[in-house]
Protein backbone atom coordinates (compact mmCIF):
# COMPACT_ATOMS: atom_id res chain seq x y z
CA UNK A 1 0.00 0.00 0.00
CA UNK A 2 1.47 2.96 -1.01
CA UNK A 3 2.48 5.75 1.75
CA UNK A 4 0.07 8.86 2.32
CA UNK A 5 1.46 11.99 0.26
CA UNK A 6 2.14 13.90 3.64
CA UNK A 7 4.02 11.13 4.95
CA UNK A 8 7.09 12.26 3.74
CA UNK A 9 6.55 15.88 4.97
CA UNK A 10 5.88 15.03 8.43
CA UNK A 11 9.33 12.98 8.85
CA UNK A 12 11.80 15.86 7.19
CA UNK A 13 10.10 18.39 9.50
CA UNK A 14 10.21 15.67 12.45
CA UNK A 15 13.87 15.33 11.16
CA UNK A 16 14.53 18.75 11.45
CA UNK A 17 13.15 19.45 14.84
CA UNK A 18 15.87 16.26 16.05
CA UNK A 19 18.33 17.87 14.51
CA UNK A 20 17.43 21.64 16.47
CA UNK A 21 16.61 19.50 19.57
CA UNK A 22 20.56 17.73 19.59
CA UNK A 23 22.28 21.11 18.57
CA UNK A 24 20.68 23.23 21.33
CA UNK A 25 21.71 19.81 23.98
CA UNK A 26 24.90 19.84 22.69
CA UNK A 27 25.45 23.68 22.63
CA UNK A 28 23.81 23.95 26.74
CA UNK A 29 26.72 21.13 27.46
CA UNK A 30 29.29 23.09 25.53
CA UNK A 31 28.75 26.32 27.77
CA UNK A 32 28.05 24.99 30.74
CA UNK A 33 31.03 26.74 32.85
CA UNK A 34 33.97 24.43 33.93
CA UNK A 35 37.21 25.28 36.29
CA UNK A 36 40.22 22.54 36.75
CA UNK A 37 43.16 23.12 39.02
CA UNK A 38 46.17 21.53 38.01
CA UNK A 39 49.45 21.11 41.02
CA UNK A 40 52.91 20.94 40.19
CA UNK A 41 52.68 17.08 40.89
CA UNK A 42 50.73 16.19 38.05
CA UNK A 43 47.08 16.23 39.78
CA UNK A 44 44.12 18.17 38.60
CA UNK A 45 40.67 18.31 39.73
CA UNK A 46 37.13 20.01 38.34
CA UNK A 47 35.83 22.63 40.90
CA UNK A 48 32.01 22.79 40.49
CA UNK A 49 30.07 26.10 41.86
CA UNK A 50 27.78 24.09 44.16
CA UNK A 51 30.91 23.96 46.52
CA UNK A 52 32.51 27.16 48.16
CA UNK A 53 35.25 27.07 46.72
CA UNK A 54 34.42 26.45 43.11
CA UNK A 55 31.87 29.16 43.45
CA UNK A 56 35.29 31.81 44.42
CA UNK A 57 37.10 30.57 41.85
CA UNK A 58 34.44 31.19 39.00
CA UNK A 59 33.89 34.98 40.99
CA UNK A 60 37.64 35.41 40.79
CA UNK A 61 37.68 34.22 37.08
CA UNK A 62 34.60 37.01 36.39
CA UNK A 63 37.00 39.16 37.97
CA UNK A 64 39.85 38.74 35.85
CA UNK A 65 37.29 38.48 32.56
CA UNK A 66 35.84 41.72 34.14
CA UNK A 67 39.15 43.34 34.07
CA UNK A 68 40.19 42.67 30.53
CA UNK A 69 36.99 44.69 29.77
CA UNK A 70 38.20 47.76 31.47
CA UNK B 1 76.78 33.16 40.99
CA UNK B 2 72.85 33.73 41.57
CA UNK B 3 71.13 35.19 38.15
CA UNK B 4 68.91 38.43 39.67
CA UNK B 5 66.66 38.51 36.60
CA UNK B 6 64.97 35.48 37.98
CA UNK B 7 63.85 37.53 40.69
CA UNK B 8 63.61 40.85 39.58
CA UNK B 9 63.13 40.98 36.06
CA UNK B 10 62.47 44.90 34.65
CA UNK B 11 58.84 46.18 34.45
CA UNK B 12 59.95 46.71 30.64
CA UNK B 13 61.00 43.12 30.26
CA UNK B 14 57.60 42.17 32.02
CA UNK B 15 55.91 44.67 29.41
CA UNK B 16 57.47 43.13 26.61
CA UNK B 17 56.30 39.55 27.52
CA UNK B 18 53.05 40.80 27.65
CA UNK B 19 52.81 42.41 24.12
CA UNK B 20 54.44 39.74 23.09
CA UNK B 21 51.50 37.06 24.30
CA UNK B 22 49.22 39.76 22.95
CA UNK B 23 50.71 39.53 19.70
CA UNK B 24 51.28 35.41 19.40
CA UNK B 25 47.49 34.63 20.83
CA UNK B 26 44.52 35.88 18.72
CA UNK B 27 42.12 34.98 21.20
CA UNK B 28 43.79 36.73 24.63
CA UNK B 29 41.40 39.66 25.82
CA UNK B 30 44.24 40.82 28.48
CA UNK B 31 46.97 39.45 30.97
CA UNK B 32 48.90 40.38 33.58
CA UNK B 33 52.58 39.27 35.13
CA UNK B 34 53.44 38.72 38.74
CA UNK B 35 56.31 38.04 40.72
CA UNK B 36 56.82 35.45 43.21
CA UNK B 37 55.36 37.53 46.06
CA UNK B 38 52.61 38.60 43.96
CA UNK B 39 53.45 41.98 42.79
CA UNK B 40 52.62 43.04 39.20
CA UNK B 41 55.15 43.70 37.54
CA UNK B 42 53.28 44.21 34.08
CA UNK B 43 49.69 44.13 32.60
CA UNK B 44 47.57 44.87 29.41
CA UNK B 45 45.27 47.29 31.31
CA UNK B 46 45.06 49.23 34.48
CA UNK B 47 47.79 47.21 36.49
CA UNK B 48 45.86 47.96 39.83
CA UNK B 49 42.96 45.82 38.47
CA UNK B 50 44.56 43.63 37.09
CA UNK B 51 47.01 42.61 39.71
CA UNK B 52 43.99 42.41 42.50
CA UNK B 53 42.08 40.34 39.63
CA UNK B 54 44.83 37.92 39.21
CA UNK B 55 46.04 37.49 43.05
CA UNK B 56 41.98 36.47 43.59
CA UNK B 57 42.54 33.96 40.91
CA UNK B 58 45.71 32.52 42.43
CA UNK B 59 44.05 32.53 45.77
CA UNK B 60 41.13 31.02 44.54
CA UNK B 61 42.71 28.32 42.66
CA UNK B 62 45.22 27.76 45.67
CA UNK B 63 42.55 26.99 48.07
CA UNK B 64 40.20 25.09 45.47
CA UNK B 65 43.07 22.77 45.30
CA UNK B 66 44.62 22.07 48.77
CA UNK B 67 48.31 23.34 47.67
CA UNK B 68 49.72 26.08 45.05
CA UNK B 69 48.60 25.64 42.00
CA UNK B 70 50.53 24.77 38.38
CA UNK B 71 47.84 26.08 36.58
CA UNK B 72 43.64 26.84 36.23
CA UNK B 73 41.25 27.01 33.46
CA UNK B 74 37.97 28.42 34.17
CA UNK B 75 35.43 28.49 31.41
CA UNK B 76 32.44 30.84 31.89
CA UNK B 77 29.75 32.40 29.44
CA UNK B 78 31.37 35.44 29.39
CA UNK B 79 34.85 34.10 28.52
CA UNK B 80 37.68 31.91 30.13
CA UNK B 81 40.04 32.60 32.43
CA UNK B 82 43.52 30.90 32.76
CA UNK B 83 46.56 31.83 35.38
CA UNK B 84 50.05 29.68 34.95
CA UNK B 85 52.75 29.76 37.58
CA UNK B 86 55.95 28.86 35.59
CA UNK B 87 60.07 30.14 36.22
CA UNK B 88 59.18 32.04 39.48
CA UNK B 89 56.23 34.25 38.29
CA UNK B 90 52.80 33.67 37.37
CA UNK B 91 50.76 34.98 34.44
CA UNK B 92 46.61 35.60 34.84
CA UNK B 93 44.96 35.77 31.23
CA UNK B 94 41.54 36.33 30.12
CA UNK B 95 40.56 35.13 26.67
CA UNK B 96 37.75 34.68 24.35
CA UNK B 97 35.32 31.81 25.01
CA UNK B 98 35.74 28.34 23.07
CA UNK B 99 39.76 29.18 22.76
CA UNK B 100 42.03 26.59 21.79
CA UNK B 101 43.34 26.30 25.81
CA UNK B 102 46.45 24.14 25.53
CA UNK B 103 47.79 26.52 22.46
CA UNK B 104 47.26 29.36 25.08
CA UNK B 105 48.89 27.39 28.09
CA UNK B 106 52.12 26.78 25.45
CA UNK B 107 52.58 30.27 24.51
CA UNK B 108 52.08 31.65 28.72
CA UNK B 109 54.54 28.97 29.44
CA UNK B 110 56.98 30.16 26.42
CA UNK B 111 56.29 33.69 27.63
CA UNK B 112 57.30 33.60 31.22
CA UNK B 113 60.31 30.95 30.46
CA UNK B 114 61.73 33.63 28.14
CA UNK B 115 61.14 36.81 31.10
CA UNK B 116 62.86 34.49 33.28
CA UNK B 117 65.89 34.01 31.29
CA UNK B 118 66.58 37.54 30.54
CA UNK B 119 66.11 40.11 27.33
CA UNK B 120 68.55 38.52 25.63
CA UNK B 121 67.96 35.03 25.01
CA UNK B 122 66.71 33.30 21.87
CA UNK B 123 63.09 33.20 22.49
CA UNK B 124 61.51 29.84 22.63
CA UNK B 125 59.01 29.25 19.77
CA UNK B 126 62.08 30.35 17.73
CA UNK B 127 64.51 27.82 19.29
CA UNK B 128 61.58 25.16 18.33
CA UNK B 129 61.11 26.53 15.10
CA UNK B 130 65.09 26.25 14.54
CA UNK B 131 65.00 22.63 15.58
Amino acid sequence: MPAKPHRGLLDRVSGYADEASAYLRRRRLTRRPFARVHTPGGRSAACGPETDEGRELFLAASRVIDAARD
Amino acid sequence: MPDSRKTAPSAADAEVAVARLTAMSADLRGCVILDSAGAALAASGPIDVWSEAGRGLLAAADAAAGEPVSHVHVGTEDGEAFAVRADGFALVAAAERFTLAGLLLFDIRAVLRDLARGPNAVPARTEAEAA
